[in-house]
């Protein structure tokens, strides 16, 4: 939600930009964007940033760890999925303030209160898409694979896990990029990250230090999510395969082979 | 453990073993009746069984009692004459070649990898796994070249192949097919059941082949199980036998009335009393032609060459000079073959709109005439030992 402000923010920022002011101008008059204030206080953001990666990284790794433990165990034991799924779910609902807040008594101020809440809002988005996509496993592979002499633990690791895997990338993909937003509220902990700058930003009303520290924060998801959607194609690479002889791509291949001529 | 199941997958010879079902019966919790109920079944080794019969019959669960997908609740299977209920499910069916319709390749492992798959829970070496993967490719008539692809870029037909290589891959004991050639296309089908006969005609494998299509159990099988609803036996036999004396109403009316049909795709040309034709030579004096035309079964004279091989139909007229002309006013067209099946022979026959059909040897040389008469007095005939009165007889005979 910080992320989409921020894209407006920016938006704005983009109809100021191309004005011709003197940097002091632009200063003075609090500018949504002065590229010279940036540029010379660039170092400011380094670790802020590194702060928030940190505060996105961890909590999504705990996260993944924890979610396909849980997975794993209702995967045997399928009674368990719905406790799990209401469970998370429920972590999910708590106001990110509030857990925060809640949370301070018990850890104390700083990265671990913040951790565990981010990591509690992980868990919903990433353990749904294991479970779904071991579901959606296709039942002739589950079959084939135990009618050949496969365990449940084999059938597990060698069939259903790596069919799974696009839709679990997936889910981490989307727990990824709201974590980058969530973690900007950490500063309420007592963590840092790019939150601590929009506050400080808003504190004296200066505009470019919230514009710059949102897209920071835009950059950093994407960033995040297109390596995480390149180790998804990867590794569902078998399903682009699929795919390109439904579409007949060996035919498309060949037509856009001569584009540079064409440009 | 797995010292000793290493020692038996070295044993190379993969010896196909008998099938027996001995009252073998699940019932499912919580269901009134037996899904299969004390099914007993001789399945000798290196034949294919097929259990065929309308849906519901129970032929699947059968089937997959043999590999234990199916826990049997009474009575035994026994594979080699040792039960399965002694051998762990898992080893079992690593012994067990085992073929599905929807094929189930596992669409995130390439082709040789999905060949692999038994070899691979086996535990073969690297080098022997990939030397039997490229036998299989080569065995089943794939292209090498698809090894490396996924199947999700497969056609229908070459995913089928695969189904098959990687069922064969650790020289099963047993295989069990299940509808194997139900979701390909009409005419790839016919030409993977014709593969796929000539390749066990080479591995000689016990198969257990599902089919609720009747035309395709009599194609494949050596034996044919007829089931009925709660999957007992209705009739196992030969399938000429089947369609020679079905045992009841139930078996005659599955097989289908057109089973007189059916019986011609059985049997070849060899297999039925030919009629002779009156043979002429070139130069012949036509008197001794039309002599030997008086009481002959074929009221035509047929010019042979001197290898005795057809040369065409003597008409009238070439009847009426002195001499047997050297070439014949109209082709012997349709030659039929000795080793052809009795139904295509028939089908010839009838194309040309010919009443007679010379039929040669394997050195084309003339081993007797087919005419659509002897297929419909062959047909009646073999009726009529029976006290049987299906529709064929009443259809040949009454107009």
């Amino acid at each position: 939600m910080s992320v989409s402000a921020a894209a407006i923010t920016v938006a704005q920022a983009g109809s100021d930009f191309f004005r011709d002011r003197s940097e002091a101008d632009c200063i003075r008059d609090n500018g949504a964007f002065c590229a010279g204030w940036v540029i010379e206080n660039a170092d400011r953001y380094v670790e802020p940033t590194l702060e928030h990666a940190f505060l996105v990284l961890v909590p999504v790794a705990l996260g993944f760890a924890i979610a396909f433990a849980m997975a794993v165990a209702s995967h045997r034991a399928r009674w368990l999925v719905p406790p799990f799924i209401g469970a998370t779910g429920v972590l999910y609902t708590i106001p990110s303030l509030a857990f925060f807040f809640l949370l301070l008594p018990i850890t104390g101020r700083g990265n671990v209160t913040a951790i565990v809440a981010l990591t509690a809002y992980t868990l919903q988005i990433i353990y749904r898409n294991i479970v779904a996509g071991l579901a959606n496993v296709p039942a002739d592979a589950k079959d084939a694979g135990l009618g050949m002499g496969m365990t449940e633990r084999q059938l597990l690791w060698r069939v259903e896990m790596p069919l799974a895997l696009p839709e679990i990338i997936a889910g981490v993909r989307v727990a990824t990029v709201t974590t980058v937003a969530l973690a900007s509220l950490a500063v309420f902990a007592g963590a840092g990250g790019l939150g601590n700058e929009i506050i400080a930003g808003s504190a004296i009303t200066f505009r470019t230090g919230i514009v710059v520290a949102g897209s920071l924060m835009i950059l950093m998801a994407l960033a995040f999510d297109l390596l995480l959607l390149a180790i998804q194609r990867h590794l569902g690479r078998w399903r682009v395969a699929g795919r390109e002889r439904a579409a007949g791509a060996p035919r498309l291949r060949r037509l856009r082979a001569p584009g540079p001529e064409r440009a | 453990m797995h010292a000793r199941e290493a020692s038996r997958d070295e044993d190379p010879a993969g010896a196909a073993l008998a099938v027996e079902f001995r009252d073998a019966t699940k019932t499912y919790p919580g269901a009134d009746a037996p899904a299969v109920d004390a099914l007993t079944l001789a399945v000798p080794a290196g034949e294919i069984c097929v259990l065929v019969g309308p849906s519901g019959c129970g032929k699947t669960t059968a089937m997959r009692m043999v590999n234990r997908m199916i826990e049997i609740s009474s009575g035994d299977v026994l594979v080699g004459g040792r039960s399965v209920r002694e051998r762990s499910a898992a080893e079992l069916r690593r012994h067990t070649g085992y073929v599905i319709q929807q094929i189930g390749l596992f669409p995130h492992r390439t082709i040789a990898e999905n060949i692999a798959t038994v070899p691979r829970l086996l535990g073969w070496e690297r080098e022997r796994t990939r030397a039997r993967v490229d036998e299989l490719i080569e065995l089943v008539g794939l292209d090498p070249e698809l090894a490396g692809r996924y199947p999700g870029q497969l056609s229908g037909g070459q995913q089928q192949r695969v189904g098959v290589a990687r069922a064969l891959a650790a020289n099963p004991e047993v295989m069990l097919m299940d509808e194997p050639f139900g979701a390909v296309d009409p005419i790839n089908r016919e030409r993977l059941q014709n593969e796929f006969l000539r390749l066990q005609a080479e591995l000689r494998k016990t198969i257990l082949f599902v089919t609720h299509d009747i035309d395709e159990a009599i194609k494949m099988g050596d034996r044919i199980a007829v089931l009925r609803e709660g999957g007992s036996v209705a009739q196992f036999a030969t399938p000429a036998e089947l369609l020679m004396t079905p045992a009841d109403d139930f078996v005659e009316d599955f097989v289908g009335a057109d089973r007189a049909l059916k019986r011609l795709s059985l049997l070849r040309v060899a297999d039925i009393d030919l009629w002779r034709a009156p043979l002429a030579f070139a130069g012949q004096a036509t008197s001794e032609v039309r002599a030997k035309l008086e009481g002959a079964e074929v009221p035509y004279a047929l010019l042979v060459d001197s290898e005795r091989r057809p040369l065409g139909w003597l008409s009238d007229s070439d009847l009426a000079r002195d001499v047997v002309p050297a070439r014949p006013n109209s082709s012997p067209e349709p030659v039929l073959d000795l080793d052809d099946v009795m139904r295509d022979a028939l089908s010839d026959l009838l194309q040309a709109e010919s009443q007679y059909a010379p039929v040669v040897d394997a050195q084309r040389r003339i081993a007797g005439v087919l005419s659509v008469e002897i297929v419909s007095h062959f047909l009646t005939s073999e009726e009529a030992l029976t006290d049987e009165h299906p529709a064929a007889e009443r259809e040949f005979v009454e107009p």
